[in-house]
């Protein structure tokens, strides 16, 4: 009995951790899904310039050694001009309805961007600041641990501030106007290019605060890590529904929940295999993902 | 106000719009009927900017707009309905209005923020007056979706008036009403004109384009056929042949509802 017990509280404790890691999980798909939700194209550099916006974060780390929260938020603010900057190389100026143009283009951006990140810094990997890594609450027979628990709160805040945004402020209901009604949106006299860099920008930042969070997570930052966060990022939106905010926010915490499951009873091989089988039983099974139908579209 | 010059629009050989020629003056409600596919809708798309024109130019108080985007020809005052609705689905009454709130002026004069994030009293006032308009007040926190055909339809109007333009262009806003709806629009529409707002009207429906504009013109095929006050145009045989034909033309003057 006692050992049943033991084993309890050791799941129960992987999986809390992994829904405050997961988190960040929501916040990656919550950008891809909004740059979905605004151009109907899928932004492939997204998860890449979150970490390259990190990255940024870190050189402020490395040659003035900044404080962990100016770190987060130089992230956040790098990021944010990079949405910009993609924006405008692989978005602006292709024409609307060449879908594969765009998705090349960001391909492409992914992995230049990944390039100038392996050059910066040799393809090693650096150590990340952290905020109270060495606080721990105890929670009867849990402990959780004092810097996921603010990579958590950090990612709640950023969600709660973009939802606010929205659906209150006239910015985010002028982007969600060109989401749904491109031609009649434009004939209400918003331009239609500039919602769309604003989106890329917020969704920057947010991603910035993702890709900071990560890493502060982890304790370190490196290019391998990328092309795993693009790919969970993918999960999320797919799993979430394109489209989708609240899915995107319920498919980052199952993802992380579960992908600490998969850890648990698998080992730290096999568990991205699993997270990516999720993938293909929701394709198969679900494949507009959990909210049903990608709301806020038409 | 509004000027087009030879205008015309090609869409691979069909002549949607040839040469036509148009002047709208301030203040007034103008028609512009026609039978199905003459070339009315074409004419509203060139003149806000959906569509490029083949050839010619729109000219609106004095300002050339070939090539400039719709967003552009809004902020100088031009603003459309549309004949299919085409309200944004998932905001509010109150929020269809308030984002198409783009007028000049205050673009210009409020802040990044203010615009953005905020709103002012006047805005406020605004909003409210243009749900009195279109007789929505009770909805306003209501999701557009979720409004009846009539109450969209009132919307949309609304959301063109509330970008406060100098002329409204309106696409066939009648369509599918009833008597008593008709006489409403008529209402707003001669209310929205007495605020200072030119009208073009573009409609199949006799009853409220005789009723309420001033002048009309007449399409056919891409030209313009007549021009006239209501009572002119609906003597002119050129418009009685394109509606009912050459036959029912020559068996006898129409009683003028066509």
């Amino acid at each position: 009995m006692s050992d049943f017990w033991f084993e309890f509280v050791e799941i129960t404790q992987t999986v809390g951790d992994g829904l405050l890691f997961g988190a960040t999980y929501a916040l990656i798909g919550i950008g891809f899904t909004l740059i979905f939700g605004a151009m109907g194209k899928l932004n492939m550099t997204y998860a890449g310039a979150s970490l390259a916006g990190a990255y940024a974060g870190l050189a402020a780390f490395t040659f003035v050694n900044a404080p962990a929260l100016v770190v987060f938020l130089v992230s956040a603010l790098a990021s944010g001009f990079i949405g910009f900057v993609v924006y405008v190389a692989c978005f602006r100026f292709i024409p609307v309805n060449n879908h594969l143009a765009a998705l090349m283009a960001s391909i492409g951006a992914l992995f230049f961007i990944d390039e100038i990140v392996i050059h910066a810094t040799d393809g090693s990997p650096l150590t990340f600041p952290a905020m109270f890594e060495y606080v721990m609450f105890d929670l009867g027979p849990y402990g959780i641990r004092g810097d996921l628990l603010f990579v958590f709160v950090v990612c709640v805040v950023s969600t709660a501030g973009l939802v606010y945004v929205l659906y209150r402020s006239r910015l985010g209901l002028a982007t969600r106007a060109v989401s749904q009604q491109d031609v009649a949106a434009r004939l209400c006299g918003i331009d239609v290019h500039r919602t769309n860099a604003i989106t890329f920008v917020l969704a920057g930042l947010l991603g910035g605060i993702a890709g900071s969070m990560t890493a502060a997570a982890v304790g370190v930052l490196s290019p391998l890590v990328t092309i795993p966060l693009t790919v969970k990022g993918l999960i999320v939106t797919v799993i979430g529904g394109l489209g989708s905010i609240p899915g995107a926010i319920v498919a980052g915490l199952l993802v992380g929940g579960l992908e600490n499951v998969f850890l648990y009873f698998r080992g730290v091989n096999e568990r991205d295999m699993y997270v990516l089988l999720l993938l293909f039983v929701f394709l198969v099974f679900r494949p507009h993902g959990i909210s049903g139908t990608a709301i806020d579209r038409d | 106000m509004l000027e087009l010059r030879g205008l015309s629009k090609h869409f691979g050989g069909v002549k949607a719009l040839d040469r036509l020629d148009l002047t709208i003056d301030e203040g007034e409600i103008f028609g512009l009927i026609g039978p199905n596919g003459s070339g009315k809708s074409t004419t509203i798309n060139v003149i806000c900017g959906v569509y490029p024109q083949t050839a010619g130019s729109v000219l609106f108080r004095g300002e050339l707009m070939n090539g400039k985007p719709p967003h552009q020809r809004l902020r100088a005052g031009l603003a459309r309905t549309f004949q299919n609705i085409r309200l944004f689905p998932t905001l509010t009454v109150w929020q269809n209005l308030w984002v198409a709130q783009n007028s000049p002026g205050d673009i210009a004069r409020q802040g990044f923020l203010p615009r953005w994030f905020g709103t002012t009293r006047r805005t406020r006032q605004e909003i409210a007056e243009l749900l009195e308009l279109a007789d929505l007040g009770h909805k306003s926190d209501e999701l557009a979706a979720n409004l009846a055909f009539g109450e969209q339809r009132r919307l949309e109007f609304a959301r063109a008036a509330a970008a406060r333009p100098k002329l409204l262009l309106l696409d066939e806003p009648a369509a599918g009403m009833n008597s008593q709806e008709i006489d409403d629009l008529s209402w707003r529409i001669r209310r929205v004109r007495d605020s200072g707002v030119t009208v073009l009207l573009v409609e199949h429906v006799m009853e409220l384009v005789m009723g309420v504009t001033e002048r009309i013109a007449v399409l056919n095929f891409g030209h313009r056929i007549a021009f006239g006050t209501p009572s002119e145009v609906q003597r002119n045989r050129a418009v009685q042949e394109a509606y009912l034909g050459t036959s029912a033309a020559e068996a006898g003057p129409a009683d003028g509802s066509a």
